[in-house]
């Protein structure tokens, strides 16, 4: 092979290369960061098939049952539910604004032995706001 | 009345604005003796805009409730300052506001860009075709304009009460003189590739507008900060929101961008690049102006949903910008340099630097659009959080202060050695690591973003005071500006590492009266009290704070608004030199007492100063005509 050529392979395939490694990290990064939205329905009946482990984030979504918030010292407790199942969960930390008794809710954290612990509680800025899908199921 | 010459001006202006596009086309084959004429209309059509935008902010302020858009986002009790900024809250008035500043971006341009040079009626016509695009959209299918007759409400809807807020009410006009700003480079390169007279690359012409551009943009994204610390309650400055995400992609963009306006008359081989970062940043403010719109992604910030306004918008969006692509992808070949970038060559180390920022571009697009993906096609919910971006963005951060620093050791057009340059580097990564090894033992903190964090941001203050201290025995000149913009990158990493390592919080359920101890600080609740605002109810909560040496009060609130019975959260902030105590009160239990949230937020406003740092730096490069 002449000698240009094979410097212009070289240069050619190391950057294919650093770019293929580039994008493979920043994949497996996306990858291993994703949280999944969950109903409460789809929490307990996919527990396998969408693999949710005790060791995986994800994000659990619904209303909040009426009479099912409580405080014990500063651990906040509810329960979210989609009118079909019903999930525990348990936070510690303030609540937003919005948060109310049937009023939609999205929590991020760990499922744990059929309780869900919170890592953050969301409430839209919207007093509309439904989680995705619950809309449709409820009606 | 008032309201219907507004908008027929606007009307007006975008039938003007199409006049000035299609009289500008002769442009690229002749010159005709419509050079002199284009740019007066171009000022008129300008004009019409402004007054239109006038007289709307003069509807606003008389509380005129029979325009529909005023009725529903404003309030005969609000205090005129937010009378106006109740324009910009809400998708349509804010749509009118960003037009009228592509309008005064343009009039920069029509002012100060030498007529006498050439792509100057070529420019002010892409220019105005983006604008008669815009003013369709805006009158179309996103009329501000709309009536409420023959009833009209004798009081308005009010604005969100988080949005009243002197912070936030400057926030979205310094980011859109941002976003905007870069019509400029856009249109300039534009008007270059459509040309195809590709001997000679004036864009120093232009380098001012787009350093002022990204000194908009950086501002109001540290004014956005800024106001979620203190306003949201949660005590962060940044939370990787989508929307926040979509100002990032432009800013990393305009930040490459401006890297290269500096040293395009040094090199040639760096055009291609220039004109390529000139499209991509006006190409993401488009896209992020399409997400924020379009209401596809959920997000603190999104205004009111509607698909088909996505739909225009993606729709104009493609047009302004797939013209120029389409040259640039015809003429690529033409537009780079014969010779190759020497290995090591300062050329070398602006390439890497900008194939970093577009690696940075990559990761915020991926976990942005990912979710829409798996959506669309899968039916999967998910959602991309902090973590990602913080894993990712630590390193890239990393190695491009160390390019950057390495850089600053090579030379142009020329091969350099790595030995030389490494040699060059070498005092300041010692003197790096062992203050790192300091820190990192003072704090009890060993966690690799921390140490990374630390050394690099350390390494780039070295190296840039060895630079000091050789040029003064030297005698020699250094670039100050660019020493000052590369500080501020240092102390935004440093405080960033710092921030995230040192920063605690913790939870209480207190009554009045009683006591907690966090961190070094003893506080008590001391009382609730009610008070009666013009527009809302305040309960607010009064904490005595003591340590070794300091007493102060907190006083955080809950707010009940009474227009739209909103309740909002009101942080206490006790700001010290190198941190903040930071509360807010949450829920009262059933047994009478309340949760509270303390935080300790170490070198929070030192972020925001590096950033204001920065922009001053590229501030003071403006009277710089190469980069040294």
């Amino acid at each position: 092979m002449k000698e240009h050529r094979k410097k212009r392979l070289i240069r050619a395939l190391s950057i294919v290369l650093v770019s293929a490694l580039g994008v493979g990290t920043i994949l497996y990064a996306l990858n291993s960061n994703l949280d999944y939205f969950f109903t409460p329905s789809e929490m307990l009946m996919n527990d396998e098939s969408k693999n949710i482990s005790s060791s995986r984030r994800v994000k659990l979504g619904g209303m909040v049952k009426e009479n099912s918030f409580s405080i014990n010292g500063s651990i906040i407790s509810f329960e979210i539910t989609d009118f079909k199942e019903t999930i525990l969960v348990s936070y510690e930390g303030l609540l937003p604004d919005l948060f109310k008794e049937g009023k939609g809710i999205v929590v991020l954290g760990k499922m744990h032995n059929e309780v869900f612990y919170a890592e953050e509680v969301f409430a839209k800025h919207d007093e509309n706001y439904m989680p995705p899908n619950l809309d449709l199921d409820s009606s | 009345m008032i309201g219907e010459i507004s908008h027929f001006l606007s009307f007006l202006s975008g039938l003007i604005f199409l006049a000035v596009f299609l009289l500008s086309i002769p442009m690229y084959s002749s010159s005709s003796s419509l050079q002199r004429f284009v740019p007066n209309i171009f000022f008129v059509a300008v004009l019409s805009l402004f007054l239109s935008f006038s007289l709307f902010v003069y509807l606003a302020l008389a509380d005129d409730f029979s325009m529909r858009y005023i009725a529903s986002h404003s309030n005969t009790n609000l205090p005129g300052f937010y009378k106006v900024s109740s324009i910009w809250s809400a998708h349509e008035g804010s749509l009118f506001l960003w037009i009228v500043f592509l309008g005064l971006w343009g009039i920069i341009f029509w002012l100060f860009y030498n007529s006498k040079e050439d792509l100057y009626v070529e420019t002010l016509g892409i220019i105005s075709l983006i604008l008669f695009l815009f003013l369709a959209f805006l009158l179309l299918v996103s009329s501000p304009f709309e009536r409420l007759l023959p009833i009209s409400p004798f009081e308005g809807n009010d604005i969100n009460p988080v949005l009243q807020d002197p912070a936030l009410a400057i926030h979205p006009p310094m980011l859109y003189l941002g976003y905007v700003g870069f019509i400029i480079a856009f249109a300039f390169n534009s008007a270059y590739l459509i040309k195809q007279d590709f001997t000679e690359y004036p864009v120093a012409r232009i380098k001012n507008f787009s350093l002022i551009a990204w000194a908009f943009l950086t501002l109001g994204i540290t004014l956005g900060s800024w106001w979620a610390y203190y306003e949201l309650g949660w005590g962060g400055y940044w939370f990787w929101d989508p929307v926040e995400n979509v100002a990032l992609m432009p800013w990393l963009a305009a930040t490459a961008l401006v890297h290269m306006l500096f040293v395009s008359n040094q090199s040639k081989s760096i055009k291609a690049w220039t004109i390529f970062l000139s499209l991509l940043v006006f190409a993401l403010s488009l896209f992020g102006a399409f997400i924020v719109r379009s209401g596809i992604i959920d997000s603190v910030h999104s205004f009111a949903n509607d698909p088909t306004r996505g739909l225009y918008l993606l729709l104009i969006s493609s047009v302004i910008v797939s013209i120029p692509l389409f040259y640039y992808l015809r003429f690529l070949p033409n537009l780079f340099s014969q010779q190759s970038i020497k290995v090591l060559s300062k050329e070398y180390f602006i390439s890497l630097n900008n194939v970093l920022f577009l690696t940075g571009i990559f990761i915020i697009f991926l976990g942005v659009l990912y979710p829409l993906f798996m959506e669309f096609f899968f039916d999967d919910r998910i959602s991309v959080g902090a973590p990602y971006y913080n894993l990712l963005f630590a390193p890239l951060a990393f190695v491009a202060a160390s390019t950057m620093v390495l850089s600053t050791e090579s030379l142009w057009s020329r091969p350099n050695s790595l030995q030389e340059i490494l040699r060059g580097s070498l005092i300041a990564s010692i003197a790096s690591s062992i203050v790192t090894v300091i820190i990192a033992l003072l704090t009890d903190t060993f966690a690799w973003w921390f140490l990374g964090g630390l050394f690099f941001s350390l390494l780039i203050f070295f190296k840039y005071l060895q630079s000091v201290i050789i040029s003064y025995l030297d005698q020699t000149k250094v670039n100050v500006a660019s020493m000052i913009a590369h500080f501020g990158f240092g102390m935004l990493i440093m405080t960033i590492s710092l921030n995230a390592a040192l920063s605690s919080e913790k939870t209480f359920s207190m009554k009045t009266g009683s006591s907690a101890i966090f961190a070094d600080y003893n506080f008590t609740f001391d009382n609730l009290s009610k008070l009666s605002k013009s527009n809302h109810d305040v309960l607010e909560a009064t904490f005595i704070f003591e340590d070794d040496k300091n007493k102060f009060l907190l006083k955080p609130q809950k707010r009940k608004y009474f227009t739209r019975g909103e309740i909002t959260t009101e942080s206490a902030i006790k700001i010290f030199p190198l941190h903040d105590v930071y509360i807010t009160i949450g829920e009262q239990q059933t047994s009478g007492s309340w949760i509270v949230n303390v935080q300790l937020n170490y070198y929070t406003r030192w972020i925001w100063v590096a950033a204001v740092i920065m922009t001053l730096g590229i501030l003071l490069s403006m009277r710089k005509k190469k980069y040294v």
